[in-house]
C-alpha cells in the first residue's frame, strides 16, 4: 500500500508538471490501487445562461453556459470518473427567468449532463408549484434531505441522496436547504417543511458510508459558508458531522481561494468548498483515493489538499 | 493490479471491518482549481443553438412596449419625478399585492440605476432600471423609530417617499406629515421598502433589521412593471412630477 501511495503520489505530481496529466493519471490510475474522481461544481448560478454582456464592466464577456459546457466537455474527454454538481440556487437573476421561469436554465443543465444538483431559497421565487413544473425538464436528480414536501406539488419529485458508482467508487450525495422563513416568503414555499439540516444530514451521511458503503459522501448544502452569529452555515455542519467527506457550498457567493478543512465529529477531514455565483468560475476538486487496509481503519482519516498546478 | 489480489483484499477489508465503515477507499488526496470562464473559451455549439429561441424570445418580450410616459422620469435629490413614481408604484401595487393599506413607502435613491425616458417604455427599461431582485417588504413601524429612519434617508440628501412628505432641516427630517397628519411618535405606521434596505442597504445602517418583515415574493421589478401596465389598461399614459413631498430647508 505505502509503496503503491508513494509511487502514485509522484505520478501525480509528475503528471500534474505535464500538459497531458490528466491522460496520465487515467493510465496510472488503471494498474494502481488507488483511485481518482473529478468533482466538477456550480453554486448561484442565477439564471446567468449567457455570459455577462460586453459593457466594460467588471465581468464583460465573462460566464455563459456554452462556455462551461466545452470546459466541462474537455475534461471529461481527460478523466474518466468525473460528477458535475450544482448547491442551488439556478434560478432568478436574468430575464430569462423572468419570461421562462426556469425552464431554460433546468434544459440547458440537463444537456451540460449536471449528475445533480440541489435546491437554493431563489428556486421558490415563482413558487413551490413552478419548482416542480420546472424539474419535469431535469435529467438529474434533486437531492435535498431535509424539506419535507409533502402535500407539495415538489412531493415525490426530489431524493434524499444518491449513490454513484464511479469506477471502483461509491459516491454518496446528498443534499441540504436553507431555513425556509426569512429566506423565502410564505406564499411561495407552501407546506413545504425545513428540517434541521445537521440532523438530516447527519442520518443520510451515516446510511451512506455505514449500509450502503460508500467511498465518499458529498453533501450539496444551500446553507451558506459561514456567519458573524451562529446561525448554521457549512463551517458548522462540517465540524458536527460524523460522515461528510465533502460540503458543496452556496449561497453566500464566496469564491474560495481554496477550499476549506475542517475536523468532522469522528476526528475525520471534512472539506467545504464554494465558487462564487452565476457561473464565473467552474469548481474542480481531483480526489485521489486509497484503498482502505488495516492501518486505516481506525485512525482518522487526514485530506491532503493542494493546489492543482495545471487545468 | 490481479484481480485475485484485488478480491483478497476486498475480503480482508470486508473482514476486519465487521463493525467499522466498510468502504473500500477512503480520500488521500484532493488537488483544486478554479477555472474562470473567461472570453476566449470557445462555446459549446450545441448549447448555443438550444439557447437561441429562448434568447429571441426573450429579447422579444424584453422590447414589448408595456406602457408610455408623456414626460422623462429623471433622478434628482431631495425630489424627482423618478423617485415619486417608484415609490407610488410601491405603496399602490404593495397594497395590491399584500391586501393592506400602507402608511408611507421609501425607495433608497442609489438603487435606480437608469431613468424612464418620454415615450415608448419596454419591459427593458424596467430591468434597467432596477436589476436587482429586491423584495417589496412591509414592516410596522413606530413613529419614533420612522422619524430616525427619515432622518438618516435626509442626511443621505434624500430618498423618495409616497405617502409622506417632509422638510429636510439641519440634514434631519423635519415637520414630518404622515397620510396628511403630523407625525405621531408613539403610533405604528405600516412602511414599505425594498430587503436590501431593511438588511442595511449600501452603508449596513441597523435602523429596521430587527423588525418583522412580511414577504410575498413579490420583486420590485414587477412591482414597477404591473404599475405601468395598469395605467396602460385604464388607456393612460404614466407621468410623475415633483410634488413638493421633500423640500430643502436648508438652502
Amino acid at each position: 500500500m505505502l509503496i503503491n501511495r508513494r509511487k502514485f503520489i509522484q505520478q501525480a505530481s509528475l503528471a500534474s508538471a505535464a500538459i497531458l496529466s490528466s491522460s496520465l493519471l487515467k493510465v496510472n490510475a488503471a494498474d494502481d490501487p488507488a483511485e481518482t474522481l473529478t468533482i466538477l461544481h456550480t453554486n448561484d448560478t442565477h439564471s446567468r445562461l449567457d455570459p455577462f454582456p460586453n459593457d466594460g464592466s467588471r465581468n464583460a464577456g465573462l460566464g455563459g453556459i456554452a462556455a462551461r459546457s466545452e470546459i466541462i466537455k474537455k475534461i471529461r474527454s481527460e478523466v474518466s470518473n468525473v460528477l458535475l454538481l450544482d448547491a442551488g440556487d439556478i434560478f432568478q437573476g436574468t430575464p430569462y427567468f423572468n419570461v421562462f421561469k426556469g425552464e431554460a436554465e433546468i434544459k440547458a443543465m440537463s444537456l451540460l449532463g449536471y449528475d445533480a444538483a440541489t435546491i437554493g431559497n431563489h428556486d421558490f421565487d415563482a413558487g413551490v408549484d413552478n419548482l416542480a413544473t420546472q424539474l419535469q425538464h431535469a435529467s438529474f436528480p434533486i437531492l435535498i434531505c431535509n424539506y419535507d414536501f409533502r402535500g407539495t406539488s415538489m412531493e415525490g419529485k426530489s431524493l434524499p441522496y444518491k449513490i454513484f458508482q464511479k469506477g471502483n467508487l461509491k459516491i454518496g450525495v446528498t443534499g441540504i436547504g436553507i431555513q425556509l422563513k426569512g429566506n423565502v416568503a410564505e406564499n411561495l414555499y407552501g407546506k413545504t417543511v425545513y428540517q434541521d439540516p445537521i440532523v438530516s444530514s447527519n442520518l443520510v451521511a451515516e446510511a451512506l458510508k455505514s449500509q450502503h458503503k460508500c467511498d465518499l459522501v458529498i453533501c450539496l448544502s444551500h446553507l451558506g459558508d459561514k456567519y458573524e452569529d451562529d446561525k448554521i452555515s457549512d463551517e458548522i455542519l462540517a465540524k458536527e458531522s460524523y460522515d461528510i467527506d465533502l460540503i458543496i457550498g452556496a449561497h453566500t457567493h464566496k469564491l474560495f481561494t481554496q477550499p476549506r478543512k475542517y475536523r468532522n465529529r469522528k476526528n475525520n477531514d471534512v472539506i467545504v468548498n464554494q465558487v462564487g455565483w452565476m457561473g464565473l468560475h467552474l469548481g474542480r476538486l481531483d480526489y485521489v483515493f486509497n484503498r482502505s487496509g488495516k492501518k486505516n481503519l481506525a485512525q482518522s482519516h487526514t485530506v491532503v489538499i493542494g493546489k492543482k498546478t495545471s487545468d | 493490479m490481479n484481480k485475485y489480489l484485488q478480491v483478497a483484499i476486498s475480503i480482508s477489508v470486508v473482514v476486519c471491518q465487521l463493525n467499522a465503515n466498510a468502504q473500500k477507499y477512503y480520500p488521500a488526496e484532493v488537488q483544486y482549481s478554479y477555472r474562470q470562464v473567461t472570453k476566449q473559451e470557445t462555446s459549446d455549439s450545441a448549447v448555443l443553438n438550444f439557447l437561441k429561441p429562448y434568447r429571441d424570445s426573450m429579447q422579444k418580450a424584453m422590447s414589448k412596449v408595456i406602457g408610455f410616459a408623456t414626460v422623462t422620469l429623471y433622478q434628482k435629490q431631495p425630489e424627482c419625478p423618478l423617485g415619486n413614481f417608484l415609490a407610488d408604484a410601491m405603496k399602490t401595487m404593495g397594497e395590491k399585492k399584500f391586501g393592506k393599506k400602507i402608511d408611507v413607502a421609501l425607495v433608497n435613491y442609489g438603487g435606480s440605476r437608469a431613468y424612464i425616458p418620454k415615450g415608448e417604455i419596454t419591459l427593458q427599461n424596467v430591468f434597467d432600471l432596477m436589476p436587482y431582485d429586491n423584495l417589496v417588504i412591509l414592516q410596522e413601524v413606530k413613529g419614533n423609530v420612522l422619524k430616525k429612519f427619515l432622518d438618516y434617508a435626509a442626511n443621505k440628501g434624500n430618498w423618495s417617499v409616497s405617502g409622506a412628505k417632509f422638510q429636510v432641516k439641519d440634514r434631519k427630517a423635519d415637520s414630518i406629515y404622515i397620510n396628511g397628519q403630523l407625525l405621531d411618535e408613539a403610533a405604528t405606521y405600516i412602511v414599505a421598502n425594498t430587503d436590501y434596505v431593511i438588511r442595511g442597504g449600501s452603508d449596513n445602517q441597523t435602523l429596521l433589521k430587527d423588525i418583522p418583515q412580511v414577504s410575498v415574493g413579490y420583486l420590485f421589478r414587477d412591482a414597477i412593471t404591473e404599475y405601468i401596465e395598469q395605467f396602460t389598461k385604464q388607456g393612460k399614459p404614466v407621468t410623475a412630477a415633483i410634488e413638493r413631498r421633500v423640500v430643502n430647508a436648508d438652502q
